[in-house]
């Protein structure tokens, strides 16, 4: 947990690790209960027949985003002292094109993979067995990627910062940007054909 | 559309217009002026000549120091492993990522207290986390760990003991040069320990679905 409880001093930091196993199993628990172990759901998302790869995932960060906000202004929360993971991006762009294409060619993304891997599903047996070839591939290959890996550092760089709007005004944007996908997606859910998985 | 979701999404959206409206938030990202105030009052931002001194002899992994002296006078003499960020390039961009980490001790100095202590009050105003100011500046450092004046055989023995551990420093910074021989050390000195700021990539925490 990177803050703010731990740097605060409000929970130990020996207590770290434990909160990651924690969360990582609710997690998981969650990530099953919602269907994400099946990559037919999940590719559903590129085929127009299962959105709720898209709404979970949005409403999670839009909720995420109102609690931390108001919890902000009520002074329950240091906004601050949160950490802002730092922006690289060409890796960003190259990292999301690699990532886009083995999510929709296997139909899983890494947390997804280990839920249904839980479950004993074969799919993601190969899936994960693929991804750590991939991880041991770009490790050894690591010494010719490294340029482009470290390059475009923007820093802890926020939207609001680039775009100079207030964070109140980018969160109602998001809000009504989230919600009118969400729209979207269920008219075009209605439109194509149900498949039965 | 499911009327329940539709009930929950106008919920959001009045949820996220509240954001809009609310006036300035409570937890603003700086100090009012009445905190700054009673920030600047307390003494626990001063560090002595004597614990930098120490930390610097212990290669203190957690321990940076910040020379906020011009570059021209840097380039001329610098405490070992300090970094340059002239006053007037505190509150720039650049210096904010290596400021608002909190994973380092950031101890400031200049010649004397003034302008690291300026340079505090900036970052202490921006709620940046664990900053310093050398106490004295490097006058004092100067005059305590290199001139060093020896205390008579009648002082207590802390006096003494840290007169000792002044004398030991001195010989970590300058060799068993005399005191005339120092001036001209200190360039060769400063030349062969300072480093440049450097912006490194960070080794943050992994996230993802």
């Amino acid at each position: 947990m990177v803050g703010p409880l731990i740097p605060m001093g409000v929970i130990p930091e020996a207590w770290d690790n434990v909160f990651a196993v924690m969360l990582g199993m609710g997690f998981g628990f969650v990530l099953e209960a919602s269907g994400f172990s099946s990559s037919r759901k999940i590719i559903g998302t590129f085929f127009g027949y299962d959105f709720v790869v898209l709404k979970v995932f949005f409403t999670a960060a839009i909720t995420c985003m109102l609690g931390l906000l108001y919890f902000s202004y009520l002074g329950w929360i240091d906004y601050s002292m949160l950490y802002i993971q730092p922006t690289f991006i060409t890796s960003a762009i190259v990292g999301g094109v690699v990532m886009g294409i083995g999510f929709s060619m296997g139909g899983y993304c890494p947390g997804t993979s280990f839920a249904a891997l839980a479950i004993g599903k074969l799919d993601a047996l190969t899936f994960t067995g693929g991804m750590f070839i991939g991880v041991f591939l770009f490790s050894e290959a690591f010494p010719i990627f490294e340029k482009m890996y470290n390059s475009g550092n923007l820093g802890g760089m926020l939207v609001t910062d680039s775009l100079g709007i207030s964070t109140g005004l980018f969160a109602f944007l998001l809000v009504v940007a989230a919600v009118g996908m969400f729209w979207g997606a269920t008219w075009v859910e209605r439109k194509v054909k149900k498949v039965e998985y | 559309m499911d009327r329940r979701y539709t009930i929950l999404a106008i919920l959001l959206i009045v949820a996220a217009f509240g954001l809009v409206i609310l006036p300035g938030g409570k937890n603003s990202k700086e100090l009012t002026p009445k905190e700054l105030l009673l920030s600047i009052n307390e003494q626990a931002r001063f560090v002595s000549t004597d614990q930098v001194t120490e930390r610097i002899i212990e290669r203190d992994p957690s321990l940076q120091l910040i020379d906020v002296r011009p570059a021209n006078e840097f380039a001329v003499y610098a405490l070992p492993g300090a970094i340059n960020i002239p006053l007037d390039s505190i509150a720039s961009p650049g210096s904010r990522e290596l400021l608002s980490s909190g994973s380092r001790d950031k101890v400031f100095y200049s010649n004397g207290d003034i302008e690291s202590d300026l340079a505090w009050q900036i970052c202490a105003r921006n709620k940046y986390q664990r900053v310093f100011v050398m106490k004295g500046g490097l006058n004092y450092w100067y005059e305590t760990i290199v001139k060093g004046v020896e205390p008579s055989t009648t002082a207590s023995s802390d006096a003494l003991e840290l007169y000792k551990f002044r004398v030991a420093a001195r010989q970590f910074f300058l060799g068993s040069k005399t005191e005339d021989q120092n001036l001209d050390q200190k360039n060769a000195v400063s030349k062969t320990k300072t480093i440049k700021l450097e912006k490194k990539p960070q080794a943050g925490t992994g996230g993802g679905c």
